[in-house]
């Protein structure tokens, strides 16, 4: 079952954005993660699919070590390197990963201030004042987010009056404004309406050229829609990984092959 | 319609009610039980308006007694002589101060000597005691008593001369006499050891030495001490006369109230035999009115005679103020004949005005209502069981209250704030799991256990520290009082923290995780999510926290009524921050103190019960704000 992490990757090193070598993870003494290798590419999109409970959620947050704040959590095995750096080295700090692998969340979560603030966060945290190079990249951050036009007037309004698909975009925005290279997307469209939905994924296609994606989704569509590359994983076990154009359309592993027509999942 | 009810009612159908379940009557069971407590608040509310709003007439009666029968005149004069008795006192302290202080050397050099002289005879006293005051010891009919006893009074020398304290102003020269003639003192002398006598004199020749050039400064005081012996005399004689008047006022009074009360009495009565006898008691008690004219007619012939005596201490304080000297040597000898200084064209004009006070004062003006509830609100004064004349001002307490709770809040404040975000965003499950429990295991201490523990230990620490010389820096350092508001501020903000601290933490709790999440996912570090987002999200919740620990703090009793010190006066803030080391009375205090002694229904009695009022609509008015915050939190 596990064919496929043990071929070698096709591509050269300086191509890789994140590589996972035989990761194992734990909750406690549930193991959540077993042995998963992956290798994703530069400034493609990756879908993580599977369904609940299978782990794609803890892989995501394993990237950016968001599980660090969860007790409890432990990596018992492997590694993840990210530009030839174990991120799990005692050495790393935190915080400056983080910089460069951000993170979007299932549910919109701006921050109970302005719109304004809410992009400019990131980078105050960084210590900028100047406030010409805030407004620039509040500005560019709104634009590549397709959010500009709508909220250019009203940037100092409270970020809440937003609906839930302007909330989800300011969050991407928000995100990218730091510039990561890596952007992680935990079922960013899961509580948007297929209107909303759409506009995100034309985000996404539209900046893969910039960064990045790993994308978590349940929804088959979106994961064929969005990505270059999809990941199917199953009771913590990665099944299988290629091509999103080959495994929609002949999944080599019969697992997979059941869960995308929707026969279990 | 009503019949077709009832014939419903009668026939059943299969959805038909049971009649009174016992699911109802557990309805109606916690109903009553949420109705109780209403009806419980209502009748506290109503009960402390019903007592408390009758002491504004009764205050204002008193007030006006206090005008009739001339208290008040009286008190214009008295005012000045006091603040005359102050400066004299500042005057003669500073005197002594400059004296004592030139004669420092001196007077350490005889206070080391008496202290080692007696530790000396601390040590051997009982011993030398047995043998002097034993008659068969004297007289040498018991040979071998004596013989043991003196052996004993050796031994105790011995130990007592083992480790004498130190005397770093003798020399050593007469360090060494005076323990050889401690060593080889008779225990039947009497008289001082020879050194400790000298020094002695030798202070008191150097108190005279350094006492000579300041002889003129000491006519000063002396001339200026005696130039309000006349104001004096005559505030006395007035005394006497208008405190017989207000005795007779006051009597007047309770008479007054009897024939009312059986008047009241008579007409609600049904039987006639009674009721005529009643009335006829009612008449009975009908008061002469007293005679207020004559002793005021005597009282204002003095007027005059006031007012010329008044110019004439005017004069002489001028005068005294041109001759005290302009500068003294000795640091505290300075500082108090500064503030003698700095009070004195406060005095001056005092006396300047008073004549005019004096002509202008009439007994007939009326005291309006209003004039009994300023004189609550701002009066300074709280006198109570006096024999001149009591005053309900609820500024002293007022002030000690807020004074505690300042000290209280800006040490709980930032104590519980930051333990709240420790514990909240920083520490680890374990950390958690003991520091939480603990805080909170503060509320369980009762806080009579809490204020003994201010006596006796935190008291008595906070001086031995003010007397370091390492913290002469802090203001109000040495205090004068164990037992102060400081004190009680510290232990109160032990009181405050865990209330504080759980309604903090929990506003922190109540900020989304989502929050916490996306500020750290974008490369913020955890203080700056406390600070950026946790903090911001909560200040609601953490405001709400701040006014509750508040109201407990201003509401507290018990600690304060034994740890603040219980004096009603108005902190001196002429002393800067140093006003916080001083001992003050509080809202709540007071009403714990004195309402188990008042004869009920007294204006004293009602006078506490407006303080209740007072407090009740601060704390009431405090929580609400909370409540508006927390529900401003909510949204």
């Amino acid at each position: 079952m596990n064919d496929h992490q043990e071929k070698p990757m096709e591509s050269r090193t300086s191509a890789t954005a994140v590589d996972i070598r035989n990761l194992s993870f734990n909750y406690g003494s549930t193991q959540a993660l077993k042995n998963i290798g992956l290798n994703l590419k530069r400034n493609e999109v990756t879908a993580f699919i599977g369904p609940s409970g299978c782990g794609k959620s803890t892989l995501l947050r394993c990237i950016n070590r968001m599980n660090d704040e969860i007790a409890g959590t432990r990596i018992t095995q492997g590694e993840i390197l990210i530009d030839d750096i174990n991120i799990y080295d005692r050495s790393v700090d935190v915080v400056k990963l983080r910089r460069q692998v951000g993170m979007v969340f299932q549910k919109s979560n701006p921050f109970p201030s302005s719109i304004y603030d809410n992009v400019a966060y990131g980078l105050r945290m960084r210590g900028e004042r100047d406030s010409a190079v805030l407004d620039q990249s509040v500005q560019e951050s709104l634009e590549s987010a397709a959010l500009w036009d709508e909220v250019k007037d009203r940037l100092q309004e409270s970020a809440l009056g937003l609906s839930g698909g302007q909330q989800q975009r300011l969050c991407i925005a928000r995100t990218i404004a730091v510039k990561p290279t890596i952007v992680l997307m935990d079922e960013p469209c899961s509580a948007l309406d297929p209107i909303a939905t759409a506009k995100v994924e034309d985000l996404i296609w539209k900046l893969k050229h910039d960064y990045t994606f790993i994308i978590v989704t349940h929804n088959m569509h979106q994961a064929a829609r969005v990505s270059d590359k999809t990941a199917f994983f199953y009771m913590g076990e990665l099944v299988e990984f290629s091509d999103t154009s080959r495994m929609f359309s002949n999944p080599s592993v019969k697992k997979t092959e059941e869960y995308i027509t929707g026969r279990f999942g | 319609m009503a019949s077709e009810k009832s014939s419903n009612a009668k026939t059943s159908h299969k959805f038909q009610r049971s009649g009174f379940s016992y699911e109802q009557l557990i309805r109606f069971f916690f109903a009553s039980n949420a109705g109780l407590t209403i009806v419980i608040l209502t009748l506290i509310i109503a009960f402390l308006l019903k007592e408390g709003l009758g002491f504004f007439p009764g205050y204002r009666r008193d007030l006006e007694t206090y005008r009739i029968a001339g208290l008040e005149f009286v008190d214009i004069s008295r005012n000045n002589l006091t603040s005359h008795e102050q400066l004299t006192s500042l005057l003669n302290r500073a005197y002594y101060a400059e004296v004592n202080g030139k004669s420092a050397r001196e007077l350490k050099r005889t206070e080391e000597a008496s202290a080692l002289y007696n530790a000396f005879t601390d040590q051997v006293g009982p011993t030398r005691d047995l043998i002097i005051n034993n008659p068969q010891a004297r007289t040498d009919a018991n040979a071998g008593m004596k013989a043991a006893l003196l052996g004993n009074y050796e031994k105790q020398r011995e130990k007592a001369l083992l480790k004498p304290i130190n005397t770093p102003h003798l020399t050593a020269k007469e360090r060494e006499g005076l323990l050889e003639s401690l060593r080889t003192r008779p225990p039947e002398a009497t008289e001082d050891p020879p050194l400790v006598a000298a020094l002695a004199q030798e202070f008191v020749a150097a108190q005279q030495k350094h006492a000579a050039p300041l002889q003129e400064f000491r006519t000063v005081i002396d001339d200026f001490e005696s130039a309000g012996f006349d104001l004096g005399s005559i505030i006395m004689e007035m005394t006497e006369s208008v405190t017989v008047t207000k005795e007779q006022l006051q009597t007047a009074d309770i008479l007054e109230k009897d024939r009312k009360t059986l008047l009241a009495a008579a007409s609600g009565e049904k039987d006639p035999v009674e009721r005529e006898r009643l009335l006829a008691d009612a008449r009975a008690a009908l008061a002469d009115k007293p005679d207020v004219e004559t002793p005021m007619e005597a009282l204002l012939e003095r007027k005059p005679e006031c007012a010329r005596l008044h110019e004439a201490l005017k004069t002489a304080s001028s005068d005294a103020l041109k001759k005290i000297p302009s500068r003294l040597s000795d640091p505290d000898a300075r500082r108090l004949l500064g503030a003698a200084r700095k009070a004195w064209p406060q005095f001056i004009a005092d006396l300047e005005a008073a004549p005019k006070k004096i002509s202008a004062w009439k007994h007939t003006d009326p005291v309006p209502l209003s004039d009994a509830i300023l004189s609550f609100l701002t009066g300074k004064k709280w006198v109570t069981g006096g024999e001149w004349q009591d005053f309900y001002g609820i500024l002293p307490l007022a002030v000690g209250s807020l004074m505690i709770a300042m000290i209280a809040l800006s040490i709980s404040i930032p104590v519980s704030i930051s333990a709240a975000i420790y514990v909240n965003h920083f520490a680890k499950p374990r950390e958690q799991a003991l520091v939480k429990p603990v805080i909170e295991f503060i509320q369980a201490i009762p806080s009579v256990v809490l204020g003994f523990v201010g006596i006796l230990v935190f008291g008595t620490i906070l001086r031995e520290i003010s007397v370091m010389d390492a913290f002469q820096w802090v203001p109000g350092f040495p205090i004068e009082e164990r037992l102060n508001i400081f004190t009680a501020g510290c232990l109160l903000a032990l009181m405050s923290i865990p209330t504080i601290f759980s309604l903090a933490e929990d506003a922190l709790n109540n900020v989304p995780s989502a929050y916490a999440e996306a500020s750290e996912a974008l490369g913020a570090s955890h203080v700056q999510t406390a600070f950026r987002v946790m903090i911001p999200a909560s200040f609601s919740g953490i405001l709400a926290a701040i006014l509750l620990g508040f109201g407990r703090v201003i509401g507290e009793t018990m600690v304060v009524l034994l740890v603040a010190g219980n004096r009603i006066k108005i902190p001196d803030f002429s002393e800067g921050l140093g006003a916080f080391f001083q001992p003050s009375h509080t809202l709540t205090g007071i009403i714990a103190q004195e309402l188990g002694e008042v004869p009920l229904g007294s204006v004293h009695y009602r006078a506490l019960f407006v303080v209740g009022i007072v407090l009740f609509a601060v704390v009431l008015g405090i929580n609400a704000t909370a409540h508006h915050f927390v529900n401003r939190a909510k949204k």
